[in-house]
């Protein structure tokens, strides 16, 4: 589905390469979270995966195409859902006139339904919307697109507390085999049981990128009253206690993708074996 | 599966996008052009005791009013440009680099250039009809085939050059502001005429220097052979300056495909 090679890039040609030989490939049929502190370049990469950007050197090559060439059969099949976002003074029932049909695959019923969700009214204007409404409609009318490549990033930016349960259920219910969902995200806990896969970012390099299948298979996550033993890779204090990564023994934990997050950027030796 | 190169079931799904997107503001631009039209013509008429406007009139004021408000239509061309969320919702619409390059020069050159003459006959009837309504002056209306009538000066000995010529100036006129639209993200009116403004100043500049102060106008090559690309006749001179302009006019939107294809966000 993606596959990236050796990929280069870089804002001008004073500063210094954000990314450097940068290697990913990533299969249909998942959700993946794109972690990374401020600045580690996610929204960057988005944009070279979808042909916004323009790789300095390398291969991004998606669904067999070349995304820098915006060619019409790449990019009805893709559909990006940005941090910052534009929409027309149109109500709802126009823009899905207007665009619908540029997406093969579109599933107004589908849409009908994720409305009717989220408490969108079709005959609303989106400028009179707030920006979490937008947001949310935004997220209806990509996932009802079904293409296969999915591009989110910071989806649950402006959500109420609500709206972000039902996002995390509509995602969950509304994909099909063949599709691919990427999230880039600081706000990891919106989407902590969502995501299949997770790659992480840091200073123009993955420093993760592995199945949370498998990470849970080596990493046990718990809370306790005391950080200390032998076999604590990681802890950190949290009121009533201390969250603490140790090997797998025996199974069933669920993943704390934030404290992994927070293990492996302050560059754990101990847990780099089991991540890598 | 259709050409990633032109469909035009998207072309027409990218005309369908736009007005749907736009109708209000076409609407509204439309009526502001009709409107500040119809005043313009009723203050000049007010001003001359009254007396209804005729041919020449016409002729006039439609050169002003299209090339004006022509200027600002097609200078503010790839209006998704304007900012970093719709330069990237235009850029990934699912249609191509043609389609989207085609779209914007037929709406913004193509269909102003049928619109703005259209409308500005329209209220010039309108606005001549309606001071007959108030004074003793009897209006002649003009007929649409004014819109396309053309008289060519008189003398001219290569009609088909001399159009050719005016033609592709007139075109010039729209195509740089549509280049410079795809050029400039922000005010690329503005910063297209202080280009075109500055280019002009430098060129004007060295040609002076070159002809006055370093004597290049005491140059007088023999008459029999001339110079290379020199024309020495009326209709050479009209053929030189028309195929210049056909290749301004090439050039100048092979660079708004060009920037086009290589905008990034």
């Amino acid at each position: 589905m993606i596959d990236i090679k050796k990929l280069n890039f870089n804002y001008g040609n004073k500063r210094r390469p954000l990314f450097r030989e940068l290697d990913c490939q990533i299969n249909a049929g998942s959700i993946v979270g794109l972690l990374g502190k401020n600045g580690a370049g996610k929204t960057t990469l988005l944009k070279l995966m979808i042909g916004l950007l323009f790789p300095d050197g390398g291969t991004v090559n998606v669904n067999n195409y070349e995304p820098g060439k915006r060619q019409p059969s790449f990019l009805e099949d893709m559909f990006f859902v940005s941090e910052e976002f534009y929409l027309p003074g149109i109500s709802i029932a126009n823009f899905i006139k207007a665009n619908a049909d540029f997406y093969p695959r579109f599933d107004g019923a589908l849409l009908q339904r994720l409305l009717k969700d989220f408490e969108l009214p079709e005959t609303e204007s989106l400028q009179k919307l707030s920006y979490g409404q937008k947001k949310k409609f935004l997220i209806c009318f990509a996932l009802s697109t079904k293409c296969r490549l999915l591009v989110l990033d910071e989806p649950t930016n402006g959500l109420d507390i609500p709206s972000k349960a039902i996002f995390r259920r509509i995602l969950a219910g509304a994909l099909d085999e063949d599709q691919l969902v990427i999230i880039s995200t600081h706000q990891v806990k919106d989407v902590e049981n969502l995501i299949d896969r997770i790659i992480m970012l840091d200073s123009g390099k993955f420093i993760m990128q592995k199945d949370l299948f498998d990470i849970s298979a080596k990493l046990h996550f718990s809370t306790g009253s005391t950080a200390e033993g032998d076999d604590i890779l990681y802890s950190e204090m949290v009121p009533g206690g201390y969250k603490v990564i140790t090997p797998q023994v025996n199974g069933g934990s669920s993943v704390d993708i934030e404290l992994l997050f927070n293990a492996i950027l302050n560059g754990n030796e101990k847990l780099k074996s089991y991540v890598q | 599966m259709s050409s990633n190169i032109f469909n035009s079931r998207r072309f027409l799904l990218l005309c369908r996008q736009h007005f749907v997107h736009n109708n209000k503001l076409l609407g509204f631009s439309a009526g502001a052009y009709v409107g500040v039209v119809f005043i313009l013509l009723s203050f000049v008429q007010a001003s001359e005791g009254l007396r209804p406007h005729d041919l020449d009139n016409f002729r006039g004021f439609l050169i002003g009013f299209v090339i004006v408000f022509g200027l600002l239509y097609v200078g503010y061309s790839f209006p998704a440009f304007r900012s970093k969320e719709s330069t990237m919702n235009y850029l990934l619409v699912p249609a191509s680099l043609a389609e989207k390059f085609v779209f914007e020069l037929v709406t913004r050159i193509g269909l102003m250039l049928l619109a703005l003459p259209l409308l500005f006959w329209i209220t010039f009837n309108l606005q001549g009809y309606f001071f007959t309504l108030f004074t003793e002056f009897s209006f002649d209306p003009i007929g649409i085939q004014q819109l396309v009538a053309v008289e060519m000066p008189n003398g001219i000995d290569s009609v088909g050059w001399f159009s050719t010529m005016i033609t592709g100036l007139a075109l010039l006129l729209f195509v740089v502001p549509f280049t410079g639209a795809a050029i400039f993200s922000k005010q690329p009116l503005v910063k297209t005429l202080f280009s075109v403004a500055v280019i002009v100043i430098f060129y004007s500049t060295v040609i002076y220097l070159v002809a006055e102060p370093l004597g290049l106008n005491q140059y007088h090559p023999d008459p029999e052979e001339g110079m290379w690309l020199v024309p020495t006749s009326e209709r050479a001179a009209f053929r030189f300056f028309a195929l210049a302009v056909i290749i301004a006019n090439a050039v100048m939107l092979f660079v708004a495909y060009r920037k086009l294809k290589e905008r990034e966000v």
